[in-house]
């Protein structure tokens, strides 16, 4: 069964459509990479499916529920967590304290949450950062942060928003030992990047946007093989 | 890279002892000074650490900067004084019927204002004061209007037939005082130790992550709003009750939201011990003022001729300039120490420390 | 019918002098993005002037606006530069407090020195009136609403015209644009503030013959010109200008159905619902 179901989801700002009928489906334990040139309408899709935005047109359905009309909060608290293109620490507070704020969405107990949060810091690596204020660590780390605290809510889908924007090759090897690890876990995973690379080592699915449509949806030798995709990318750049 | 500190649940001994010595000193104060004054100044401080305490909950904890507050403060001390003047309820139950009345308050504003953010919030803060500060000038069946309310008596407490007290002297006002003040610092400390505290954080550092990580931000804006509100009307009764006037430009009076926030920022928002700073350096400097101690000290010491231009200027003028105080202050800390005397204090703790290593 | 139209006037007279205040904050707002809570205090420090003005020198409050104008915007410029300049990349909170605190030491600054009493600045025109179609105009209103029609029209001519003015609608779109640009963005901020506390001032030069003068008159004032600039838009100038003439008819008219104590309520309620309904103002684009 899917575990996320994207019905004809269209998105407009004014009379401008963002997405206009985007439909595809995510399997359990799959990586699915989300794909297209800048402004193809990727993040405002994220921002659909989580609850930023109500979709102009079109339906959400995860893990069997539709998504109409809820709230970011109940989102996450169902199970679906996302990271933020540009990260977004809670940046006066320690780092092991950022990940308890995740951690509480699943108890009400300040202990309980600690050692959770520990436990994430460890999947991470930050756990030697545990007692920093998060605004001050460097980008590399604060991009594993934002994915262990996202992991501390303990979501079954994952959506994130170029966790590897900005990083030196080395820390992005890192997270992709990350996602791949997180697979391993059993987490549902959707991945928005930039890298094309990357994309295709990682992704066991992949869809293309591109001005807010579905260009094309495949595995990875289907897509780089797909010449409509090709054009796309090669016209716009 | 600052490290922090280990997050601290438990209290160290040594704070701990010197806290409680603290307050014993505090509970004993009034057996040993009989002074009216330093009665007086201890409870105006008392009241300016209860109203920085709660507002600090809903501005420093969780970064809704209201500029309304003074709404909750008139809520308590316009219920307790009408109960007690026009209904004969005593004050010790009307501070109740104050905190459900702000309570109410905070839920129609919280209901309106935080669907807006930032600089929309504090416009809509404002706005509603505003609101209820002209309707309680213009009704004046209630309220009675500009010409406020004055205590004629307040019922003597008892207990049993036992009489507590008569309200004849300060030291009531002393207590009840001090008591609100350490429940305030004890609901502080508390939320800054339970999720609601952490959640409160995370909201102010970051409204769209704090969602994102399943923190509902209405909820949560108005739990923050409501504890404000209601443990503002504490500070709103008692000053009502001790000072046995209130009028809508006293006590619903944009100055007053003001000086609530500038008590937080002046000592360090998002702090327990902020906003006590903060009223340890207003009160004693604004009350220097008003009471024209600064003036008549340059005149006694002989600095400044009484019956010179200066002199008169002084005796004359600077009692009524205390709030000056204020925009001074308000002005040095932005500028200068954005994180307010306590954090400025730590930074150079800090920085001393460094120097020495 | 003429009771209405009678409020509808007084309102637009009224509305006149709003406008200015209005578009002062806005243009402040637009380049800075800094709401500046001592607008008021700014105003009531251009009333002062002109009180000063006239009993001292015995200029009348319409042409020591000569004065008061270039006066208050040198003053505006060197808050900016003292003050404002330093914290623009601050949290909007603590550039509020700033603003305020600006205004508690301008207005208790006064208080200092020229006492809490209330000053009437009467000339003989003050309490005059005449009558067109049955109809009662203040005089001393209508000269005031014609001088703010000429400054509106001055300003609007330097802001599209001039290149100074162009750089400040530039700046107010988009600050690091205009900084890539080649726009000495401190500059405008200067120019800007000083521009729109010459607006304040001069509005307080304008009705100082109508109105009671002492230190705390600012914050009603300040008040109003929020709701205006919200109304408007924020940084929008003919938001402002519309939202200043929208306001003073609201209160007008306000006053007369409910009660002259009622009219503040009427425009605080507008403005609540204005900020609930339509954030971006009533001119503004709708962005969500």
């Amino acid at each position: 069964m899917a575990i996320l179901e994207i019905k004809h989801v269209s998105k407009f700002f004014g009379g401008l459509s963002a997405n206009s009928d985007v439909s595809f489906e995510i399997q359990h334990g799959m990586i699915m990479g989300l794909i297209g040139p800048n402004g193809a309408g990727k993040t405002t899709l994220f921002n659909c499916i989580t609850g930023y935005y109500p979709p102009s047109k079109g339906d959400v359905v995860f893990d069997g529920r539709s998504m109409h009309g809820l709230q970011p909060d109940k989102v996450c608290k169902l199970g679906m967590a996302r990271t933020w293109q540009k990260v977004r620490p809670l940046a006066k507070m320690s780092v092991v304290d950022n990940v308890m704020v995740g951690a509480l969405c699943r108890t009400g107990s300040l202990k309980i949450a600690r050692d959770m949060a520990m436990e994430q810091l460890k999947v991470v690596g930050l756990e030697h950062r545990s007692g920093f204020l998060a605004g001050g660590l460097p980008i590399g780390e604060r991009k594993k942060l934002e994915v262990a605290r996202v992991l501390a809510t303990q979501p079954k889908l994952l959506l994130l928003d170029e966790v590897m924007g900005g990083l030196n090759p080395a820390e992005s090897e890192d997270i992709i030992q990350l996602i791949l690890a997180i697979k391993g876990l059993g987490i549902t995973q959707m991945v928005i990047e930039h890298d094309m690379k990357t994309i295709m080592r990682i992704s066991d699915r992949i869809v293309v946007l591109n001005s807010g449509e579905k260009l094309a949806e495949g595995s990875p030798q289907e897509i780089v093989s797909n010449p409509d995709v090709v054009a796309a990318y090669l016209g716009s750049e | 890279m600052k490290p922090l500190f280990k997050n601290t649940t438990g209290i160290g001994a040594l704070p701990a002892i010197t806290g409680l010595l603290v307050v014993v000193l505090l509970f004993l104060f009034p057996r040993f000074v009989e002074n009216t004054y330093a009665l007086h100044i201890m409870i105006l401080i008392f009241i300016s650490i209860v109203m920085g305490s709660s507002w600090n909950l809903l501005g420093g904890y969780t970064g809704q900067y209201s500029v309304g507050h003074c709404a909750y403060f008139g809520m308590g001390a316009y219920t307790t004084m009408m109960l007690m003047q026009f209904r004969q309820i005593p004050p010790w139950l009307g501070i109740w019927c104050g905190m459900v009345a702000a309570l109410v308050v905070a839920l129609i504003i919280g209901s309106i204002c935080f669907r807006l953010r930032g600089p929309y919030f504090v416009l809509a803060s404002i706005a509603v004061a505003e609101i209820l500060r002209v309707s309680a000038l213009n009704l004046k069946n209630i309220t009675n209007g500009a010409e406020g309310i004055l205590t004629t008596e307040i019922p003597p407490l008892k207990i049993g037939g036992a009489l507590i007290t008569d309200f004849s002297s300060k030291v009531p006002f002393y207590y009840a005082g001090l008591v609100f003040v350490l429940l305030v610092i004890l609901v502080t400390w508390l939320l800054q130790n339970s999720k609601l505290g952490y959640y409160f954080q995370a909201i102010r550092e970051d409204q769209d992550a704090a969602h994102s990580l399943g923190i509902s931000l209405t909820f949560y804006k108005n739990v923050a709003l409501s504890l404000s509100a209601v443990l503002t009307s504490l500070a709103g009764s008692l000053y009502a009750v001790y000072v046995g006037f209130i009028d809508p430009s006293t006590v619903l009076a944009l100055d007053l939201s003001v000086q609530i926030v500038l008590i937080c920022i002046i000592g360090g928002i998002g702090t327990i011990f902020g906003p006590v700073i903060g009223a340890l350096v207003l009160v004693p400097l604004s009350e220097a003022l008003r009471s024209n101690m600064i003036g008549e000290s340059l005149i006694n010491s002989g600095i400044v001729k009484a019956d010179s231009a200066f002199g008169s200027f002084l005796t004359e003028n600077l009692s009524h300039a205390h709030v000056l105080i204020y925009g001074v202050l308000v002005v040095v800390v932005i500028l200068f120490m954005p994180d307010g005397v306590l954090g400025f204090a730590k930074a150079l703790a800090a920085r001393k420390r460094k120097e020495v290593v | 019918m003429t009771i209405f139209l009678q409020s509808l006037i007084s309102g637009i007279l009224i509305g006149g002098v709003y406008a200015l205040i209005g578009i002062g904050l806005t243009i402040i707002f637009g380049v800075m993005r800094v709401i500046n809570f001592a607008h008021g205090d700014l105003l009531m420090v251009g009333m002062y002037g002109t009180f000063y003005l006239f009993t001292l020198f015995n200029i009348d409050p319409f042409i020591s606006i000569v004065i008061t104008m270039p006066l208050m915007f040198l003053y505006g410029g060197f808050l900016q530069k003292v003050f404002i300049n330093r914290i623009l990349g601050a949290l909007p909170q603590n550039q509020i407090l700033l603003t305020i605190g600006m205004g508690l030491i301008m207005s208790n600054g006064i208080m200092l020195a020229f006492t809490s009493d209330y000053k009437i600045l009467s000339t003989d025109y003050s309490s005059s009136s005449f009558d067109i179609l049955g109809i009662s105009i203040s005089t001393p209103l209508l000269i005031s609403f014609a001088i703010t029609a000429g400054i509106t029209v001055v300003l609007y001519w330097f802001l599209l015209k001039t290149d100074t003015g162009q750089a400040i609608r530039a700046t107010a779109q988009d600050r690091e644009a205009a900084q890539l640009m080649g726009i000495n963005v401190k500059r405008m901020s200067i120019i800007a503030f000083g521009l729109g506390a010459s607006l304040a001032g001069t509005a307080g030069a304008l009705i100082s013959p109508t109105y009671y003068i002492f230190p705390q008159v600012g914050s009603t004032f300040t008040l109003k010109a929020f709701v205006i600039t919200v109304l408007g838009g924020m940084g929008s100038i003919v938001g402002a200008t519309l939202g200043g003439i929208l306001i003073g008819v609201a209160e007008s008219i306000g006053g007369v159905y409910f009660g002259s104590g009622w009219k503040e309520v009427v425009v605080f309620v507008l403005f609540l619902l204005v900020l609930l309904f339509k954030p971006s103002g009533l001119m503004g684009k709708s962005n969500t």
